[in-house]
C-alpha cells in the first residue's frame, strides 16, 4: 500500500485511489463538489486543488509545483508529498467559493437541501463572509424536470454528478447541460424528462440544493430528523438506507453506502415505497375470538392465550394437525422464534414458506449492462427476506412445505390450526387464500393490514412494518444484514419480535443480537451480521 | 420570488409528426457511420447536415438525429446549445455576424451593429420578418487588421462604415466567397447537393450549398 504524505502526515492509502479520496479517507475536510467516488472524474469544480512536491525540470531539485493541482484527479503514489494547508490553497479554496456563490440567491431559509448543503458548509468553513458581486444576479426559473424532481437552476454549481448518474449509472442519460460557459443549465430534452427508476439518486448526489425530491419538499427541516441506519425491504437486493424519522414518522429514505450490494444508490421504488407505513388501515391492536365474543386483551396476557390456545388444540387434534406460514417479509429472528414456539408446542408441525411476491422482470443498470458492467439491480422478487427464512425454515428440519403444497393439503382438511404471517405491503390475500380460512378452527393471523383472513381468525396480532421492527434480513446474494428500529409502532401495536420473543418464553427484552446470539448454536452464520462500512466523515 | 416552473413533462415533438428529414439526408448521415468508431461520434457532421438541409435544427430534427445515432435526445440538445454555429430556429438566407471584440469595437464596431438592427429592424439573434437575414454578434472574427469587420455568411466585409450598411445589404451577391475550394473539400458533397436540389423541398442557406448547387 502506498504511503503519502499529506500537510507533513504520512498516510497509508488504497493503490490507485486519487488524492481526494485517500486524505477523505484520512479524515481530512477538503472541500469539492464535483467528486464522487462512484462517477467518473471530470475535476471541474476547482476545489479541492492542491500544492504537490514535484522535480524541477532543470534542476531536479524537489520543489512544490507553480500551479495547483486538482486532488480528484491525481492518482496516489508511493512517496508522494501534497499541501493542503497553504496560503494558496485556502485562497484559491475563498475564490471558487465567491465564484460558486456569484448568482446564488442565498435563499437557504426556503431550501430543502439547507442543513445538509455543502454551499453552506463550504462557504462558512472555506468561503469568504461577503460577496464583492455587485451587478444584477442572473435569476433562473425553476423547471419541472420530471415527476419526482424539482430543478433549481440558480442553486445548481454545474458539478454535473446528475449527468454523470444519469449517463453512468441509470444509463438512461436523460440530464444534459445546455448552453455554454456562465449560462450553462442543466436540463432535459423537453417532453423526455427524468423518469428512470433509480431517478431519485441524483437528489442525493446533488450537493447543493439545486435537484429536490417533489415528495420531501417543504415537508421538514433537515436538522429535524433522526437517521436510523436500515435495510430496504423493497426487492431482494436488500440494500443498505437509511431511515429519516422526526415524532414518530418517516419522511424519506436515503441510501447508505455499502460496497457489497447497493454502493451509493437505491431505486425509487424502494426510496418512495415507505408510505404504507402511516396507512390508517393498519392493524392497531390484538384481537381474540372466543365463541361470538371478541375481545382485545392486554398484551401482557397475549402470551398466555396464545400458548393455551395452541396446547389445548395439540392435545385435541394431535401435533401434525398444526400448520405455520413464515412470511418472507418476517426478520430471520422473527422466523426463527416463531418457528421454534410452534415446533415446541407441536413437534410434528409444518412450517412453510408465505406466498412470494413477484413483479415484472430483474432490471440491471446501466440499462442494457450485463455481467462486470451491472451497476445497480433490482429485483423481481419484491421481498427483503425468502432467504433468511428459508435459512431458519432449513434449520428447523422436519415437515417443510411450499405456500401451494400448503393451500393444497389445507384445502384437504390436513391442518385445523394454522398460524399465518402477513406482512405484505399490498394485498396478498387472493380468492383461494381467502376461502382457506374457514379450514382452520383455530387460526392465529399476524399481519399488518385488515384483510379477508381476519373473519375466520381466532387470534389476530398486529404486524409491524419493518421501519418499526430490528432483526436481520438475508439477501438474494445471502447477505446477512441487520437493521434497526427507526419508529415506535402505531397506538397499541407492539413489535412483532417482542411478542414472539414473550410468547416463546424467553427471558429478558427482544433485542435482533440476543436472537441472533441464540440462533447461531444452529445457524453459525448468523454469529455476525454483516455491518458495511462508514463512510469517510467529509465524503459527501 | 414568483413561484415560477417552467414544465419540461410537456413534449415539444408531435410524435405523429412526419419527418422532417428527408431521404437524401438521412443517407447522408449514413454514409458517416463507417468513419467512426460509435454511431455517437457522427453527432456532429450530423448537425451540419442538417443545418445545411433546413437552415436550422429544429426540435423534431433533434430526436430524428437521436434516433438515427442511437442516442438520447438530450445529448443532441447538449451538442447543439454548446455551439452558436447550429441553429434551433430558423435562420435567415444570409447570417450577418458581427465583430463585437476591442479592436473593432475601438474601430467603430458598435456602430455598425446599431445601424444594422436599425436597417433591419431586428435585434440581435433574429431574424428578419421575410427571412432573408439574421443578425449576430460573435467574439473575434481574426480580422483585427481590416477593423471594424463583419462577416455575411462566410464572407468577410473589412473596414465597415456605418454608412456604408445600406449598400452592402442591397448587394445581391454580398456572401460570395472568390477563394477556391481547398483539395480537402469533401466531393461527395457534391452528389449530396444534386440530391437536395432534385428533391426541391431542401432550401439551401450557406454559400457552401449555394456553391455546391452551381458547381453541379
Amino acid at each position: 500500500m502506498p504511503k503519502i504524505t499529506i500537510d507533513n502526515q504520512e498516510i497509508e492509502c488504497c493503490n490507485g485511489v486519487p488524492v481526494l479520496q485517500a486524505a477523505l479517507e484520512a479524515g481530512r475536510d477538503i472541500p469539492h463538489y464535483c467528486y464522487h467516488p462512484g462517477l467518473s472524474v471530470v475535476a471541474s469544480c476547482r476545489l479541492c486543488l492542491m500544492e504537490m512536491m514535484m522535480p524541477n525540470p532543470k534542476t531536479q531539485e524537489l520543489q512544490w509545483s507553480p500551479k495547483l493541482v486538482p486532488s480528484c484527479q491525481t492518482p496516489v503514489r508511493d512517496g508522494m508529498v501534497v499541501r493542503f494547508d497553504s496560503e494558496r490553497v485556502r485562497q484559491s479554496q475563498a475564490t471558487c467559493m465567491e465564484f460558486f456563490l456569484l448568482n446564488h440567491p442565498l435563499d437557504c431559509p426556503v431550501c430543502d437541501q439547507a442543513g445538509e448543503c455543502h454551499l453552506q458548509d463550504y462557504s462558512f468553513k472555506f468561503g469568504k463572509p461577503e460577496s464583492r458581486m455587485v451587478d444584477q444576479k442572473l435569476v433562473n426559473p425553476k423547471k419541472d424536470i420530471g415527476p419526482n424532481t424539482l430543478l433549481y437552476q440558480d442553486r445548481c454549481v454545474m458539478c454535473t454528478r446528475c449527468v454523470r448518474f444519469t449517463d453512468e449509472i441509470s444509463g438512461t442519460h436523460e440530464l444534459c447541460m445546455v448552453n455554454r460557459g456562465s449560462r450553462t443549465e442543466i436540463d432535459v430534452f423537453p417532453g423526455r424528462p427524468l423518469d428512470n427508476p433509480l431517478q431519485g439518486n441524483v437528489v442525493d448526489i446533488c450537493p447543493v440544493g439545486s435537484l429536490l425530491d417533489k415528495d420531501f419538499l417543504f415537508k421538514r427541516r433537515v436538522w429535524e430528523l433522526k437517521g436510523t441506519p436500515s435495510i430496504c425491504p423493497g426487492c431482494a437486493t436488500g440494500c443498505a438506507i437509511r431511515i429519516d424519522h422526526a415524532n414518530d414518522k418517516v419522511y424519506r429514505l436515503k441510501p447508505r453506502f455499502n460496497p457489497k450490494v447497493n454502493q451509493w444508490w437505491m431505486c425509487d421504488e424502494g426510496r418512495f415505497g415507505f408510505k404504507y407505513v402511516h396507512n390508517k388501515k393498519r392493524i392497531r391492536s390484538p384481537l381474540v375470538r372466543r365463541g361470538y365474543e371478541t375481545l382485545t386483551p392486554s398484551w401482557e396476557d397475549i402470551p398466555e392465550i396464545v400458548r393455551f390456545r395452541l396446547e389445548e388444540h395439540v392435545r385435541e387434534k394431535g401435533a401434525a394437525k398444526v400448520a405455520a406460514v413464515l412470511s418472507p417479509f418476517m426478520a430471520c429472528e422473527e422466523a426463527w422464534l416463531l418457528a421454534r414456539f410452534v415446533r415446541e408446542i407441536a413437534p410434528q408441525s409444518v412450517l412453510a414458506m408465505g406466498p412470494v411476491p413477484m413483479e415484472g422482470e430483474d432490471q440491471f443498470f446501466p440499462v442494457g449492462a450485463k455481467g462486470d458492467a451491472v451497476r445497480f439491480t433490482i429485483l423481481k422478487e419484491k421481498c427483503p427476506n425468502r432467504r433468511g427464512v428459508e435459512m431458519v425454515l432449513h434449520a428447523a428440519g422436519g415437515d417443510i412445505v411450499t405456500f401451494e403444497q400448503f393451500t393444497e393439503r389445507s384445502g384437504k382438511g390436513d391442518f385445523s390450526a394454522a398460524w399465518i404471517v402477513g406482512g405484505y405491503p399490498k394485498p396478498w390475500v387472493d380468492k383461494n387464500t381467502a376461502k382457506m380460512g374457514a379450514n382452520f378452527e383455530l387460526l392465529v393471523l399476524q399481519d399488518l393490514f385488515v384483510n379477508e383472513l381476519m373473519a375466520g381468525a381466532a387470534i389476530v396480532l398486529p404486524s409491524c412494518a419493518w421501519v418499526e421492527r430490528e432483526g436481520s434480513f438475508v439477501n438474494a446474494a445471502g447477505l446477512i444484514q441487520s437493521f434497526e428500529r427507526a419508529i415506535d409502532p402505531p397506538d397499541t401495536a407492539r413489535r412483532d419480535g417482542q411478542y414472539l420473543y414473550e410468547i416463546a418464553g424467553l427471558p429478558g427484552l427482544y433485542t435482533g443480537e440476543r436472537v441472533r446470539e441464540r440462533m447461531a448454536e444452529a445457524l453459525p452464520a448468523f454469529a455476525k451480521a454483516y455491518a458495511a462500512p462508514e463512510l469517510p466523515v467529509h465524503a459527501h | 420570488m414568483a413561484w415560477v416552473t417552467i414544465n419540461r413533462n410537456e413534449p415539444v415533438v408531435d410524435p405523429k409528426a412526419p419527418p422532417v428529414l428527408g431521404e437524401a439526408v438521412r443517407v447522408k448521415i449514413r454514409s458517416f457511420f463507417d468513419r467512426y468508431e460509435t454511431k455517437r461520434a457522427v453527432l456532429l457532421p450530423a448537425l451540419h447536415i442538417v443545418q445545411d438541409a433546413l437552415g436550422h435544427v429544429p426540435w423534431q430534427a433533434m430526436v430524428e438525429i437521436a434516433d438515427l445515432l442511437e442516442i438520447h435526445p438530450s445529448d443532441v440538445i447538449d451538442t447543439i446549445s454548446f455551439y452558436t454555429h447550429f441553429w434551433t430556429h430558423p435562420k435567415g438566407e444570409k447570417v450577418i455576424t458581427v465583430c463585437r471584440s476591442i479592436s473593432c469595437e475601438v474601430m467603430g464596431g458598435a456602430a455598425v451593429l446599431e445601424e444594422l438592427k436599425k436597417q433591419l429592424k431586428i435585434d440581435e439573434h433574429e431574424t428578419t420578418k421575410d427571412g432573408k437575414y439574421s443578425l449576430v454578434t460573435e467574439e473575434c472574427l481574426a480580422g483585427c487588421d481590416n477593423a471594424p469587420c463583419l462577416l455575411i455568411n462566410e464572407k468577410l466585409h473589412k473596414h465597415v462604415k456605418p454608412q456604408d450598411v445600406a449598400k452592402l445589404l442591397a448587394e445581391a451577391n454580398n456572401d460570395r466567397i472568390a477563394v477556391p475550394r481547398s483539395a480537402l473539400f469533401d466531393a461527395s458533397t457534391l452528389s449530396f447537393a444534386a440530391a437536395s436540389k432534385t428533391n426541391g423541398a431542401l432550401l439551401g442557406t450557406t454559400s457552401d450549398v449555394r456553391e455546391m448547387r452551381e458547381a453541379d
